[in-house]
């Protein structure tokens, strides 16, 4: 430590006024060895005078405290079992905690990275009918040139289109944003420039895809690429740390991100009201003390004035809507984020019990310790501040470790999950995530420090200088106290793994397949095609076709078909009348589907028969949900169904030959859509496909052969997402895997850190009573009943905990229920489980302390005394 | 503690050892033992440094930049520092003597009314 400059030579500068005085003494007549003294004793307390000097410069509670912390330095180097064990529980508590805080504050907290991020709104019309939230070009144009609320409205859309290259062609997210959106924004572009006004085949590129796709080579700016088979220029490159924030629709589940971005091509006067339109989303910026439902309001003006102009255009079913940009984003995220954190925090107090189990097992070793310092003259206070300082530096030193373990949490969530929630790309350790881990730390000390100081506090010091070596009944009753936070501990766990276990059994649920499904033997991948090659239906047809027989020609291959789910809307069968006005109708997806495609994927027939690829007239296949809902109880085959056409098309209509089983084989989370599956040479749509090969050994072996055989047919058209059927599933739901992992994670941390708990107050005890064990056995006590005694002893601490914890779920996993998929909240199965598995993993955790009490000889036990 | 000889003396109240310091300082620089001697002489043997609380002040003077110090060499060759006055010290000198003459006259005023 460094000392004052003014202190140098403060013994000498005392030393030379003493013998000043003890001059003057001997000057007055004084015998020299009286005078010395007479000095001495006039001057006072050398060392208490030194020791007031230097207060002058050092409050003393920093120099006080700095030895306590050297003091517990050392204390905790001699017993480093203890130091390890804590540290590390911290450090994983404390980590959990940090991890999922910087999740929270990345996704929900931290302003979205736009300028003006509060005043940002995301605008929709929402139709009721199709439960979908979109809007119309020519309601755009009006809105945009009306409305007072906005500083500005961008309208915005995203398609996945083919970029092709002089290397390739390959599938990209393009966004296509009207020009409003780079001013609101504020984006900036690293080289080149932003898209504007007038711009019109321009391509605009993300960081990212300029650096992985053009390997960040300047001179692309200004050449041309081929988008959807049309030339465009790239104009420029956007700064790294700019991210598309505009929501994008649930049915785009894969969340990939947006590579780049065109202009919206749509103008007024492109945009008529009753024409074909353009159908988009829309996001704005509100004038600085507008509110969102003010603009609500003026939208809704804007929009009855419209459909009073307008009564050919039906408008009755919308319903406006202007969200806050950032709620709309992530609001769905906050349930999952919430259930997260708390699952953390009750991780963070079973990881504080623990540690404060140990540490009242150590002071209690320590009483002795104690009990010498205080004889010694230390103050109550000073003995009380150890126990803080020693609680500081564990708190410090887990915090730090925390912060390491929580950097390499999030990267491997991250790595895990990368989509799984919108933002989470953004997470960083920020000033804010450090504060809160400081915090959590601080608060962590305190707690460490003040309890161990509690249990010493109502103890007679001295009479533990006294007592020997064993002190009965004090122990007791802190061991009591012990056994209390252990329960506490197995409550906490109780409702992280009810938690867990609710999650895993809809897991399960989502997964449960009907028999003949196996989507680990399925491959697929998608083609699109584009270009003016392309542009006719039997150049479409003619690759479809060919796809289809080149893939079947290969060995191994069971079945293969294509499909493709080309729209949705209402369904129309003869002879049912439409529903009256204010019914909601039957809203149905309409597929195309070639022969074999219910085999490769695993659908089963229920009644009738496939349709073939050589069908003479227009025929269809509906599905179980399709048939129970339109049809009833009558039978659906031989009757027809309205297949809607491309624009400009009659309406046609398809005889129903066959019934086939539900089958979830999109989304593993959704409830099965009545479907109409039409032979794909029927279909009005078919630029577009995704193929299912199904296989007889591993998909994955066969899938770069397969995806080469298709891009060879045309190499300008790509061929992508290539993966089993089963890792397609399993991304539909990557939210709630992503929920799984985390909360499963946090659950299985505090199982074990209740195992630890209860071992060690079982452990403990058992050490403790040595004494009288031997004395039992001395007496007869057979080692199983000695066994018996240490199992009874933790089973009654564990049931405790066990009792509590359920109640506790039982109020608690209410919270989840939206995270939970066909499984309440208060499943009984998944109850009684838990119960169960933290009984038996109790049992266990007491096994080892049993055992060891049972070996006690007797005669060492007694003797010890 | 108190003997015969020291019937008589008065210890310093609180606060006012730092303005004798201070005082004692105007005439010339002093180390440590001169300066308890100049204070306990000054007032003909009535005050009575408590020497144990001389060190701490002095520091405490230095600390808030009153008074400061030089290493020198007394008489007999013996290493002392020699504090002394600084200009900011001269300052709160002044304000501390008129603030201690308007609390005196103000006792003196309630003791001895005329």
């Amino acid at each position: 430590m460094k000392k004052h400059k003014s202190l140098e030579h403060l013994d000498q500068d005392i030393r030379d006024h003493i013998e000043r005085e003890t001059e003057d003494n001997i000057a007055r007549g004084m015998a020299p060895e009286e005078a010395g003294r007479a000095a001495r004793l006039k001057f006072g307390n050398v060392t208490l005078v030194k020791e007031d000097t230097r207060r002058v410069w050092n409050p003393v509670w920093v120099e006080q405290l700095l030895q306590d912390l050297r003091y517990c330095a050392r204390t905790l180097r001699r017993s480093p079992a203890f130091t390890v064990v804590v540290t590390l529980t911290l450090a994983v508590a404390i980590g959990m905690n940090t991890a999922a805080f910087s999740i929270v504050n990345a996704v929900l907290l931290k302003p979205l990275t736009y300028s003006n991020p509060d005043r940002w709104v995301w605008v929709a019309n929402y139709n009721r009918q199709f439960r979908n939230e979109l809007v119309s070009g020519p309601d755009f144009f009006d809105w945009r040139a009306q409305a007072q609320s906005f500083e500005g409205l961008a309208g915005y859309d995203y398609l996945d289109s083919t970029v092709a290259t002089a290397d390739g062609a390959t599938q990209e997210r393009i966004a296509e944003v009207s020009n409003e959106f780079w001013q609101l924004s504020g984006a900036q572009t690293t080289a080149g420039r932003l898209l504007r006004d007038n711009d019109q085949d321009s391509l605009l590129l993300t960081a990212r895809f300029f650096e992985r796709r053009f390997g960040s080579d300047p001179r692309v700016i200004g050449s041309t690429v081929t988008l959807e088979g049309r030339p465009v220029t790239i104009v420029g490159v956007l700064a790294p740390g700019f991210r598309f924030l505009l929501p994008m629709q649930q049915s785009f589940n894969d969340r990939r991100e947006i590579e780049a971005y065109t202009p919206l091509d749509i103008t007024p006067e492109t945009e008529v009201r009753g024409g074909p339109t353009a159908v988009i989303h829309l996001a704005g910026k509100l004038k600085p003390g507008v509110a969102p439902g003010q603009a609500r309001a003026e939208i809704e003006t804007i929009q009855a004035r419209i459909a009073k102009a307008h009564p050919e255009v039906f408008y009755g079913d919308f319903q406006v809507r202007v969200d806050p940009l950032q709620e709309k984003l992530v609001g769905s995220s906050r349930p999952a984020l919430m259930v997260l954190s708390a699952a953390a925090a009750l991780v963070l107090l079973i990881a504080c019990a623990n540690v404060i189990s140990l540490l009242l097992a150590r002071a209690s070793a320590r009483r002795r310790e104690v009990a010498i310092r205080a004889a010694a003259g230390a103050g109550k206070g000073r003995v009380f501040r150890q126990f803080f300082a020693e609680g500081m530096l564990l708190a410090a030193v887990g915090g730090v470790a925390g912060l390491l373990v929580a950097y390499g949490a999030t990267a491997i969530i991250l790595r895990l999950s990368p989509n799984a929630v919108p933002r989470i790309g953004e997470v960083v350790m920020d000033g804010r995530v450090l504060a809160f881990t400081a915090a959590v730390s601080i608060g962590v000390a305190l707690f460490f420090g003040f309890t161990p100081a509690m249990s010493l506090w109502k103890t007679n010091l001295h009479s533990t200088l006294k007592d020997g070596a064993r002190t009965f009944s004090a122990s007791s009753a802190s061991l009591r106290f012990r056994g209390l936070l252990v329960a506490g501990e197995l409550a906490l766990a109780v409702v992280l793994l009810v938690g867990a276990g609710l999650l895993v059994k809809s897991f399960r649920v989502m997964n449960a397949h009907p028999p003949g499904f196996a989507p680990e033997r399925v491959l697929v991948m998608t083609v699109v095609l584009s270009g003016p090659a392309y542009a006719g239906r039997s150049a479409q047809e003619a690759y479809m076709t060919e796809v289809l027989r080149r893939i079947e020609s290969v060995p191994g291959v069971e079945a293969a078909g294509i499909s493709n789910q080309f729209m949705r809307g209402v369904a129309g069968v003869e002879g049912i009348p439409a529903p009256s006005r204010g019914q909601p109708p039957q809203i149905v997806t309409f597929s195309m589907a070639s022969a074999a495609y219910g085999k490769a994927i695993g659908m089963q027939l229920i009644k009738g028969r496939w349709t073939t690829d050589g069908e003479s007239t227009p025929v269809l296949v509906i599905n179980r949900s399709f048939a129970d809902r339109l049809f009833n109880s009558e039978n659906p085959l031989g009757r027809r169904i309205r297949v809607p056409g491309a624009l400009g098309d009659e309406e046609r209509y398809a005889t129903v030959v066959g019934i086939v089983d539900d089958l979830k084989y999109s989304k593993l989370d959704a409830e099965p859509q009545p479907e109409v599956l039409v032979p794909y040479k029927q279909s009005p749509f078919l630029s577009g496909a995704n193929v299912t090969v199904r296989v007889a050994g591993d998909p994955l072996v066969l899938a770069p052969a397969l995806r080469k055989l298709i891009s060879d047919i045309d190499k300008t058209q790509p061929v992508y997402d290539v993966k089993t059927l089963d890792e397609a599933l399993a991304d539909s739901i990557a939210p709630r895997r992503f929920n799984l992992y985390l909360i499963g994670t946090l659950a299985a941390v505090a199982l074990l850190l209740a195992v630890i708990g209860v071992y060690g107050v079982i452990a403990y005890s058992v050490a403790q009573r040595t004494h009288e064990i031997g004395v039992r056995m001395a007496l007869g006590a057979t080692r199983p009943e000695v066994i018996g005694m240490v199992v009874r002893q933790g089973l009654g601490m564990a049931l405790t905990g066990i009792v509590a914890g359920l109640a506790g779920a039982f109020a608690l996993t209410r919270m989840m229920d939206s995270l939970l998929y066909q499984v309440k909240p208060t499943d009984p199965q998944t109850f009684v489980a838990v119960a169960m598995v933290l009984a038996l993993t109790a049992v266990i955790a007491t096994w080892g302390p049993a055992l060891r009490a049972a070996l006690v000889d007797p005669i060492i036990a007694l003797r010890c005394e | 503690m108190s003997t015969k000889e020291e019937r008589g003396r008065i210890e310093l109240l609180q606060g006012t050892l730092d303005l004798l310091i201070l005082r004692t300082l105007l005439l010339g620089p002093a180390h440590g033992h001169a300066i308890c001697k100049t204070i306990e002489r000054g007032s003909d043997d009535v005050l009575q440094v408590e020497q144990g609380s001389l060190y701490p002040a002095l520091h405490r003077l230095i600390k808030r930049g009153w008074i400061t110090f030089d290493e020198g060499t007394s008489e007999n060759n013996r290493r002392a520092k020699y504090y002394r006055l600084t200009a900011k010290g001269r300052k709160q000198l002044e304000l501390e003597t008129s603030k201690w003459d308007k609390l005196a006259r103000a006792i003196a005023r309630i003791l001895r009314p005329v």
